[in-house]
């Protein structure tokens, strides 16, 4: 008999949503196993070499705080830095890192090898179940490991489809088999769709022209990915900007039955917020020019990833249309751009822990969940793998940190398996109706009482104490000192004669952030940090009461359960309205009221029909 | 919230009328008209029927029109039926003492919009048709009726508020498509507040507008002046026509002055007689008269009376004590007694009503005075207090300068037009972002 490994977790793929998953289980003290089919492609940046931006860097940043390791890793590669959003308020500040590539990869393997975790270099072929509960996992080559909890983070491997113009092969990416033995599983157990992505063509660096470009100089105003970086010692890169032109929209829009896009070769579901060069000419072709942001993929690389033409044209016409770009007049092309197709699963098979409705114990996340991007992914990994935790421990955990109110990845989650996808997910700040709360410089606050110290070596956990501490004393001193309109005037501050005592975080928010001020007036020392994150909590203090004030809220029902309602019998919601619900399955009241032109009288009649034949009509 | 069961309500008022009208809806439709009538009308949806109505102790109590109609296919969605009593309160009350003594569970008196609540609740009309329809009951201008007729058979994208909320949707779209995807394109934070304050001033301009055409007078306002016993009473009743013409408002002890409201051809007027002028007056007389003299001022047209025996002083000290100018015609009543041989208009009390209208040109002295009546209105009294209620946030959101705040208070509006028109989901937000701007990489 061969011995049979029993795992308490086995996470399939060592992507982005691989690595939270197995390292957030590892530091819950269960027994995990990471499995790929490629040891070299762990912790791939398998498109753009770069991590955060607006909306990006908010989950990260919860997932940093939940002891993951995306930002960490991702601040040691780190090799340029932007902070967009600079002159709006922290709650979009979206700082964005180029990474090296080799450096993430390599640091990543480092990571990982210094953990317990088992890495497996070997193919998943098969999921082991048994009466719809998870057995173990099937191996190519090991056979049969025994698991309790199996999280699937295969990306877009399954079923994977490259195209070339109107050359393609199947691939997960570029020089990676795609999976079909676990594609056959996942095809035969739920409901999958196919979704499309694109990445763009690589040039050789030495073949750029980088005299006659505009450089972007690497800038963070002391912000990092990571709750956690001091510093970043790397040496720092600048990225180039340069533009497509009239000649390029010309020799794209004359070659678009050469595009596997729009020859009509794919036909599933592109994304609308990261279109192809194609799909901008098309629509914006009126443009005099579409910005292309040329960033080194590393310290020792010798390619450049040009950001913003990825496309699915001939190779022989790629190569046209570069070279007609300034700067770009000479470049060679490593490796040209292409669409990807892939399966990818229906979120709504999903329970809101992110485990199949179907499988006990069986968890997917990342891009199978249709979503797109390395911070989604990372997200959702350690979302599942704490639910896992939370299953197989019995771990007491304060769900509330994941409600969408709260948190960044509730709303994914929620998005995800309330609405389902209909082109691949990617995270806006505008998604979030709390927008002003959910902020990168407070998620140590959203998230404190579920902060586990065994995810964070000594010295982060007591950098987190020490900083909760250090805030609770300042906001202590605050709300003990009191102001009365008519102090305030003396120090020159207007506020409304209302008599009203306003204790110092009240007051606060009519200052201007500066430590010296801060000083000067409460007499109390303070870190700039600090400063801003308190300066902007008293300034948005009146807003969250606002927040609450919304549509759903004027309606007592919003609770009710319509997961048993059968709308076709409710006989005056018009054809419009019933194709919506019947889409979208509203759990509650409250979801149903949040679907696109869903109207008061249209839930009254909801109530209505609910309250008078209950749950007999299904 | 109202609740459930079977209502009832008179639809006309409770006066002697030819007709007095009731309204039945609910489950136990069927089951009361079976009680009262003795009949079955299951199978009679809206078939207008003649048919006997009995009281408890079997006695009659009124033979009359019965209309049924059957759920769904009803004002309400429900079971409906309209009775149509003869025109007397005395058989109402007996009507309504018969439904009582049915003693069907859960019938009783309809409250106020109860019918149309219940016909939005089985959606045979949105939340803006009902309100029309009650907007409509009480509109008191024609071109006001006929926008809210407009929104009420041919839908809510009618509305004078639709291109506001396209203009909001597309606002929010580009203050969150500067915040999320502010890379992309070059976003001008001066720009979207200039586009806001546009959007504030037209939504002003809407209301503005609309509030002027709505408040807009629409009607004339004519006063019978003249001597004592010249035939201004007489004229008063002639007009106003107690049995034929369309009267639609009676007043009378407000102003201590007797005044009508009657339309004429879609010309709205209000009519006010005045106690006569004389040398010596009572002293109630001397009352009406003076307040009369004081409503004189808002008063369009003068109608004044003379006849044979009226001196040329009475006259003007008539014109002086109602600052009558070049507002007026010159009435000679009594013509078939006295042979007048001026060219003043000359009436008589055997002229039939229509002849008098024609007689004194009524509806030219109408579209003297009342000028764009038909301006066409875009927004009913309901949407003009939304209006307002939007325009609540102007100051706060122009003077904000943290976008962040500006995206959260017009979020609010968002919310606020989704209450009018049906939510507006962030994906309504992104289709409008991802056509208008050229987004990602």
């Amino acid at each position: 008999m061969f011995h049979v490994e029993h795992y308490d977790v086995v996470v399939i793929g060592a992507g982005h949503a691989g690595i939270e998953a197995a390292n957030i289980s590892d530091k819950y003290g269960l027994k995990t196993a990471l499995i790929t089919k490629n040891y070299s492609d762990l912790g791939k940046l398998s498109c753009n070499p770069s991590i955060g931006g607006v909306g990006k860097t908010h989950i990260a940043s919860e997932v940093d705080i939940l002891g993951g390791v995306i930002c960490k890793i991702g601040d040691k590669s780190a090799i340029h830095y932007r902070v967009l959003n600079l002159s709006k308020g922290p709650a979009v500040w979206g700082v964005r890192a180029q990474i090296d590539r080799d450096l993430y990869s390599q640091n990543m393997k480092k990571f990982i090898k210094s953990s317990k975790i088992d890495l497996i270099e070997d193919e998943a072929i098969n999921i082991i179940e048994k009466n719809n509960k998870i057995v173990g996992v099937e191996l190519s080559n090991i056979g049969i490991i025994k698991s309790k909890a199996v999280i699937l983070t295969t990306g877009t491997f399954l079923n994977g489809k490259i195209y070339f113009g109107n050359e393609s092969q199947e691939a997960g990416r570029i020089g990676n088999s795609s999976s079909k033995a676990l594609a056959k599983f996942i095809n035969k157990n739920f409901k999958t769709m196919r979704l499309k992505t694109g990445t763009p063509p690589r040039i050789y660096a030495k073949s750029i022209n980088y005299d006659v470009l505009e450089p972007q100089i690497s800038e963070n105003n002391g912000i990092f990915l990571s709750y956690f970086t001091k510093q970043n010692t790397n040496i720092k890169i600048n990225c180039f900007i340069t533009k497509t032109n009239n000649k390029t929209h010309k020799i794209i829009r004359d070659n678009l039955d050469r595009s596997a896009m729009y020859s009509g070769i794919i036909k599933s579901q592109g994304v609308r917020y990261c279109p192809s060069i194609e799909d901008k000419i098309t629509k914006f072709g009126d443009r005099n020019g579409h910005n292309i942001f040329l960033e080194p993929e590393g310290l020792n690389s010798d390619l450049v990833y040009p950001n913003g033409i990825s496309n699915s044209l001939d190779k022989k016409i790629q190569l046209k249309f570069l070279r007609s770009i300034k700067g770009l007049e000479e470049c060679e092309v490593n490796q040209f751009g292409y669409a990807v197709e892939y399966d990818s699963v229906d979120p709504r098979e999903l329970k809101n822990n992110f485990e199949t409705k179907k499988i006990e114990n069986f968890f997917l996340a990342g891009q199978i969940n249709g979503t797109t991007g390395y911070e989604e992914a990372a997200g959702q990994g350690i979302y599942a793998a704490i639910h896992a935790a939370i299953k197989i421990k019995k771990i007491k955990f304060n769900e509330k940190v994941f409600e969408r109110d709260n948190s960044y990845i509730g709303v994914l989650v929620d998005d995800l398996t309330k609405l389902g996808v209909t082109e691949p997910y990617r995270m806006f700040t505008s998604r979030a109706e709390n927008r002003l709360k959910l902020r990168t410089d407070n998620s140590y606050e959203r998230f404190s009482t579920v902060i586990n110290p065994k995810s964070f070596n000594k010295l982060e956990y007591s950098l987190i104490s020490k900083n909760i501490n250090n805030e609770k004393k300042i906001f202590d001193r605050l709300t003990q000192l009191k102001y009365s309109p008519n102090d305030l005037m003396k120090k020159n501050i207007k506020v409304k004669k209302d008599g009203k005592v306003r204790n110092g975080f009240e007051v606060l928010k009519f200052l201007d952030p500066s430590t010296d001020k801060f000083k000067k007036f409460f007499n109390l020392t303070i870190t700039q940090k600090l400063l801003t994150k308190i300066y902007f909590d008293s300034k948005y203090d009146v807003f969250y009461e606002r927040e609450k004030k919304s549509y759903d809220q004027l309606n007592k029902n919003k609770n009710m359960k319509l997961t048993n309602i059968d709308f076709n019998k409710i006989p005056s919601l018009s054809k419009e309205i019933l194709e919506k619900l019947n889409k979208h399955k509203p759990e509650n009241l409250h979801d149903a009221g949040k679907i696109s032109g869903i109207t008061p009288s249209a839930l009254f009649q909801i109530v209505k029909h609910k309250k008078t034949k209950g749950n007999k009509v299904a | 919230m109202f609740k459930s069961g079977t209502i009832y309500s008179n639809f006309t008022p409770l006066v002697k009328a030819p007709v007095i009208g009731y309204r039945i809806s609910g489950d136990d439709v069927l089951n009361i008209l079976k009680k009262i009538t003795k009949k079955n009308f299951s199978k009679d949806h809206s078939l207008i029927q003649i048919v006997k109505i009995y009281q408890q102790d079997e006695t009659l109590l009124d033979e009359c029109s019965v209309v049924y109609f059957k759920s769904p296919k009803s004002f309400t969605g429900e079971d409906v039926c309209e009775i149509f009593l003869h025109g007397s309160p005395l058989i109402a009350s007996q009507f309504e003492q018969l439904l009582k003594d049915l003693k069907v569970s859960g019938l009783r008196l309809a409250r106020n919009g109860e019918f149309s609540y219940r016909s939005v609740l089985n959606g045979k009309n949105s939340l803006k048709q009902a309100k029309a329809i009650n907007e409509i009951i009480s509109n008191e201008s024609f071109s006001g009726l006929e926008y809210n007729k407009r929104l009420l058979f041919d839908g809510d994208i009618f509305s004078g508020l639709v291109p506001l909320k396209e203009e909001v949707i597309n606002l929010f779209s580009e203050i969150t498509a500067s915040i999320d995807f502010v890379d992309d394109e070059a976003f001008n934070f001066n720009q979207i507040k200039k586009k806001i304050r546009k959007f504030f001033s037209n939504c002003n301009n809407l209301l503005q507008e609309n509030r002027t055409n709505i408040e807009q007078k629409n009607i004339c306002r004519i006063m019978l002046v003249g001597p004592v016993n010249v035939g201004k009473s007489t004229l008063f009743n002639k007009i106003i026509d107690k049995d034929r013409a369309i009267v639609t408002n009676i007043k009378g002890t407000t102003r201590d002055i007797l005044s009508n409201e009657f339309i004429i051809s879609s010309n709205r007027f209000e009519i006010f007689d005045t106690a006569g002028q004389r040398s010596k007056q009572g002293k109630i007389e001397k009352y009406g008269y003076k307040k009369a003299q004081k409503i004189s001022t808002e008063i369009d047209h003068f109608f004044v009376l003379i006849d044979q025996n009226t001196k040329k002083s009475d006259i003007s000290t008539l014109f002086k004590d109602f600052m009558i100018h070049k507002n007026y015609s010159l009435i000679e009543t009594k013509s078939d007694i006295y042979n007048y041989k001026t060219k003043n208009i000359k009436i008589n009390h055997s002229f039939e009503r229509d002849k008098i209208y024609q007689k004194l040109k009524l509806n030219s002295i109408h579209r003297k005075y009342v000028k764009n009546k038909y301006k066409k209105t875009d927004l009913n009294l309901e949407e003009i207090e939304f209006l307002e209620r939007i325009l609540e946030y102007e100051q706060d959101i122009v003077n904000e300068k943290d976008i962040l705040i500006i995206a959260q208070l017009m979020r609010n509006i968002l919310d606020d037009f989704s209450f009018e028109f049906g939510y507006i989901s962030s994906e309504d937000v992104y289709d409008r972002v991802f056509s208008k701007f050229c987004i990602g990489k």
